[in-house]
């Protein structure tokens, strides 16, 4: 069968819009990125998705998100490779396939807004790999996206602006159809427009009902549909979408995934076969044979799976989303407060009421169930995070609702001050959204050198920007141990020592062989002795284990 | 022809001796001292006798390594480089014990290790030498005769000590002052170096190179030479880099080549030795001095020439004729050696002592390893730090300079630091590669001393993997 026309990474932005907007039939873009941070706590390891990448590159999605969101600090702490290098992998392994990336407009790929200067630099090194952007704003405040959008079009990018979409008090059609306007009369048409309905709420008449809407005002915007299936329900919702006009949908591979990340794009694929919608430029058997890879890589990963396995559709009420869920019951699993989870789920519901009614998404839901966690075990509001109090005084944005009760202003913005002043006088003080100053990027580069001893390059000033500690400290790892993404997942996740005899067999990234053969473990005192055959020639280190009381405290 | 040979001498050098030992049917005999006993010249030899508790004394006791021959029975000693090898005494008293010695006759060895006799010889065979004094006398006299001759040949002018050698006992010095501050200094200093407090003059040459002739002589009156070495790239007189031939214009190569052997005609020479020059700006080459043992750098004569050197040392040693005429020596190619050492060039060369974790050589075309080290081997802080020598063959300069990057790329070892990445930044130099180089050399390339070294890939995940394994958990995945 003669290849069908997809769309590329060679193409330019004006050319991927013209071709979703004069193809019949609906695009699927796989959502690895989301489905390891819903499901898998984002540990999905570089060389899982390198497996899976021949496939997933011949399936012609119009799109694989693979960076973004909480992935790029993640992979700095927990995986250890520069979500740049993760980035050229990537590209190297799909040639074929656009590259998305979600981004959290002036807050990046953190939680707080970082400087214009940071904004720019990062937008601008990351499109050197990334060619569709998705930007949300967790308040659907719109200027917070401008400065991202900007640096998305200057770097020739097809921006793709997001509604984020919820229900309850507020959250009416004519709402979001009033964000969709100022979207578009702020950042142009040239765009794709996102419908982020990252808690997977809203039955599929309301989806239909929202998309219809847009679709009507704007006929000529492609539109694209982001949904979680924490309720099991998402393939309905999806089906709507499209049967509305979506052009773009997301999806996860049913070999892992399709829980609290997007639904499995082949269940969505045989529905739409049987309602005669076209995909244009996708093929089936590469699914299969991806989901068949990542069934048995599942495996692997068994111990970051959600504490709470299964559909939850409680998420109609605490509208937790999946990327955020596994990393908050990850918390509280760690703070031993996973038997009281319920208590905190239903305190969350409270606060989400409390605190506006807003979107629980990033940095919004780490707020909100970091508040609702500090509720159960301290009492309600009586120990207010720095982003609760950023959050009231209005610092990423207004409230789009309504604003919350006067006691909680009292408690959060009083809370801890010893200059007596009263709430109000602090909101009219210090509220508000601030201009930050840019960073003092040489300031930075010296900073960096002089820990690290050597010359340091764009893309590492950039995630020290974002990320001071945690990439420092990434940077110190990688000048130690090197690639160690070339490790097996299983290697990297390994509990306890390894038995003698143990071989360890990987390619690096020329695809030439190696070998490390565990041939004895000597313990004397706090040292442990382990000899290798490293590539058939004899080593033994030594690790002073006298560390780990420190280590594990650190 | 011998029966059974023992070498007096450590490391790579008694290996490479007893290699052609070996190849002529002689067993052979390996000495050692009780704090060098896991050496590997004593694994390669048929035999082997603790001379004594060390270190280093015993291998300078003639006695007990004489005693050590005759108790296993060796007709032969060859006395290798370093150590014994120029001591006219051990020379002499091997051959009053009935063993024949691999080397020149004593009165040769004497007569060459004084820098002023040698001169004499030389002067009296009209080859030219640096210009230079005789025997300074102490006190004021000496001083006298250093001032004019100061005032004669001028600055820079060199004191040197009449036993020094191998870079060691010399003293530049750029003016009068300085000289004369040199003299009782250099005399105290060759008094403890070598036991002999005697020092003379020389006039010293600006960046001069050095080149030097390998001859083979027999008792019989037949002396051969096996061309030309650039010896140039040294650090502190030490010598680094050796290459053969020196590249130098066919015709002054000739000159250079004919006045070596009759050098060695001159100083009654036999057995191998190497006659050596210095080179000025305008090619002009002075006699240096006359080395009477097998060298370092002997390997690359042997690649050029194909001629077994150590071979014909034994040869000539059991009393017979050199076995090829110089119409026999045919030169070929251009090789060049170095020497690996447990060294760290960026702490001022400091030795490196510790065990070899890893040890992976290279191999194939023209390459050719002489070495004393394995892999688990704790390298011993009381000897040399050479692990191995590195020689390598190339048609053309060019090849071999290729050929010796790949060899340098393609060792692996670790535990200690070693001289490995200095030489990389070497062969990289454009200055190397185009053949620019004198003894300034590395005093002039200091830049390449600033380079990143590099652990290899694997092994950096190889210590995550024991990380792993001794935490019981990837501190790195979790933290």
């Amino acid at each position: 069968m003669a290849e069908r026309d997809r769309i590329t990474p060679k193409m330019t932005s004006r050319e991927i819009l013209d071709f979703v907007k004069n193809t019949p039939g609906v695009f699927l873009t796989n959502n690895e990125r989301d489905v390891s941070q819903s499901d898998f706590k984002c540990r999905i390891m570089p060389q899982t998705t390198l497996k899976a990448a021949p496939y997933r590159d011949s399936a012609g999605y119009f799109a694989f998100e693979i960076t973004g969101g909480a992935t790029v600090h993640l992979d700095l702490m927990k995986k250890q490779i520069s979500p740049f290098e993760k980035l050229r992998l990537v590209r190297k392994a799909m040639p074929n396939t656009p590259i998305q990336a979600v981004v959290r407009g002036r807050n990046l790929f953190g939680y707080r807004p970082y400087p214009d200067n940071v904004i720019d630099l990062t937008i601008r090194l990351f499109s050197r790999y990334v060619d569709i952007w998705r930007v949300y704003d967790f308040l659907n405040h719109i200027p917070n996206l401008v400065r991202t959008a900007e640096a998305v079009k200057r770097a020739g990018k097809v921006l793709m602006p997001c509604v984020c979409f919820s229900t309850g008090a507020g959250h009416t059609v004519d709402f979001y159809l009033e964000k969709v306007d100022e979207i578009v009369s702020t950042l142009g048409d040239d765009i794709i427009l996102g419908i982020k309905n990252h808690s997977s709420v809203g039955t599929p008449a309301k989806i239909a009902e929202l998309v219809r809407s847009i679709a009507d005002r704007y006929p000529d915007l492609p539109l694209a549909y982001h949904g979680h299936n924490t309720d099991g329900n998402d393939l309905g919702r999806m089906i709507a979408a499209v049967q509305e006009g979506v052009k773009i949908v997301e999806v996860s591979d049913h070999g892992y995934g399709g829980t609290y990340s997007q639904a499995p794009a082949l269940s969505f694929i045989q529905v739409l076969h049987d309602y005669k919608v076209e995909l244009p430029g996708l093929k089936v058997l590469p699914i299969l044979e991806t989901s068949d890879l990542l069934r048995r890589e599942r495996r692997l990963y068994d111990k970051f799976e959600s504490p709470f396995r299964g559909f939850d559709p409680t998420v109609k009420r605490h509208k937790l989303p999946g990327g955020a869920a596994s990393l908050a019951l990850e918390q509280a699993e760690k703070a031993g407060l996973i038997e009281r989870a319920h208590e905190v789920f239903s305190e969350l519901i409270k606060v989400r009421k409390e605190l506006g009614n807003i979107w629980i998404v990033t940095p919004g839901s780490q707020i909100l169930w970091s508040t609702a966690m500090s509720n159960v075990l301290h009492g309600r509001y009586e120990r207010p995070s720095d982003d609760l109090k950023r959050l009231l005084l209005g610092r990423y944005g207004p409230f789009p609702f309504y604003d919350p009760r006067e006691w909680i202003f009292q408690k959060v913005l009083e809370n801890g001050r010893t200059d007596g002043k009263r709430w109000p006088q602090v909101l009219y003080d210090e509220g508000g959204i601030q201009k930050l100053p840019d960073e003092d990027f040489p300031k930075l580069r010296r900073q960096m050198e002089a820990q690290l001893k050597r010359a340091v390059s764009d893309e590492e000033l950039c995630l020290y920007a974002q990320f001071p500690r945690d990439a420092l400290e990434f940077f110190k790892f990688v000048d130690k141990f090197g690639k160690t993404w070339l490790l097996p997942p299983d290697v990297w996740f390994h509990e306890g020592g390894f038995s003698d005899g143990t071989r360890v067999t990987f390619p690096d990234e020329s695809g030439k062989t190696h070998h490390i053969d565990l041939v004895s473990t000597r313990r004397s005192g706090d040292s442990v002795h382990t000899s290798m055959l490293v590539d058939y020639h004899f080593q033994t280190y030594t690790n002073s284990v006298g560390s780990l009381a420190t280590r594990k405290a650190m | 022809m011998f029966k059974k040979l023992l070498v007096a001498n450590r490391g790579e050098i008694a290996i490479r001796i007893m290699r052609s030992a070996n190849e002529l049917g002689i067993k052979t005999v390996a000495v050692y001292e009780e704090t060098d006993k896991t050496a590997s010249h004593i694994m390669r030899a048929d035999e082997a006798i603790c001379i004594g508790l060390g270190p280093r004394r015993d291998y300078l006791n003639i006695e007990r390594i004489i005693l050590a021959a005759q108790s296993s029975r060796a007709d032969a000693i060859h006395p290798g480089y370093g150590f014994l090898a120029e001591n006219p005494a051990f020379s002499r008293q091997c051959t009053e014990a009935g063993l024949a010695f691999v080397g020149p006759p004593p009165q040769v060895i004497s007569d060459m290790g004084s820098k002023v006799v040698a001169r004499q010889i030389m002067a009296d065979a009209g080859i030219p030498s640096i210009p230079g004094t005789e025997v300074l006398p102490p006190g004021r006299d000496g001083e006298g005769i250093a001032a004019s001759f100061a005032e004669r040949y001028g600055f820079p002018i060199i004191v040197k000590a009449v036993a020094g050698g191998g870079g060691r006992g010399i003293r530049f010095t750029q003016n009068l002052d300085e000289l004369m501050k040199n003299l009782p200094a250099a005399r105290s200093e060759a008094l403890m170096a070598f036991g002999n407090d005697q020092i003379y003059l020389e006039k010293g040459l600006p960046n001069p190179r050095h080149v030097e002739v390998q001859v083979l002589a027999d008792s019989y009156g037949n002396v051969v030479h096996l061309g030309t070495r650039n010896c140039s790239i040294q650090r502190r007189h030490q010598k680094m880099i050796e290459i053969a031939p020196a590249p130098l214009p066919e015709d002054l190569t000739a000159r250079i080549c004919e006045t070596a052997v009759q050098a060695a005609r001159a100083s009654k020479y036999v057995n191998a030795g190497t006659v050596e020059f210095l080179l000025d700006q305008d090619n002009n080459f002075y006699f240096l001095e006359v080395n009477t043992r097998i060298q370092v750098e002997h390997t690359i004569s042997e690649m050029i020439t194909g001629i077994d050197i150590v071979r014909e040392q034994i040869l000539v040693a059991a009393g017979e004729p050199l076995s090829i005429a110089q119409k026999d020596i045919i030169f070929r190619g251009t090789a060049i050696e170095l020497r690996i050492n447990a060294e760290d060039p960026r702490s001022n060369f400091m030795a490196s002592p510790g065990v070899i974790e890893v040890y992976q050589s290279p191999g194939g075309h023209g390459i050719r390893l002489d070495g004393a080290v394995y892999q688990g081997y704790e390298i011993p802080r009381y000897y040399d730090s050479m692990l191995v020598k590195l020689t390598v063959y190339g048609f053309t300069w060019i090849e071999a300079v290729n050929r010796l990057a790949r060899a340098l790329d393609n060792f692996v070892i670790a535990g200690v630091k070693t001289t490995i990445p200095f030489y990389k930044q070497i062969v990289k130099d454009p200055d190397f590669i185009n053949q620019t180089f004198d003894t300034s050399y590395i005093e002039t390339h200091q830049h390449l001393l600033d380079y990143q070294e590099e652990v290899p890939e694997i092994d950096k995940l190889a210590s995550l993997v024991a990380e792993i394994n001794a935490f019981g958990y990837n501190p790195y995945a979790e933290g």
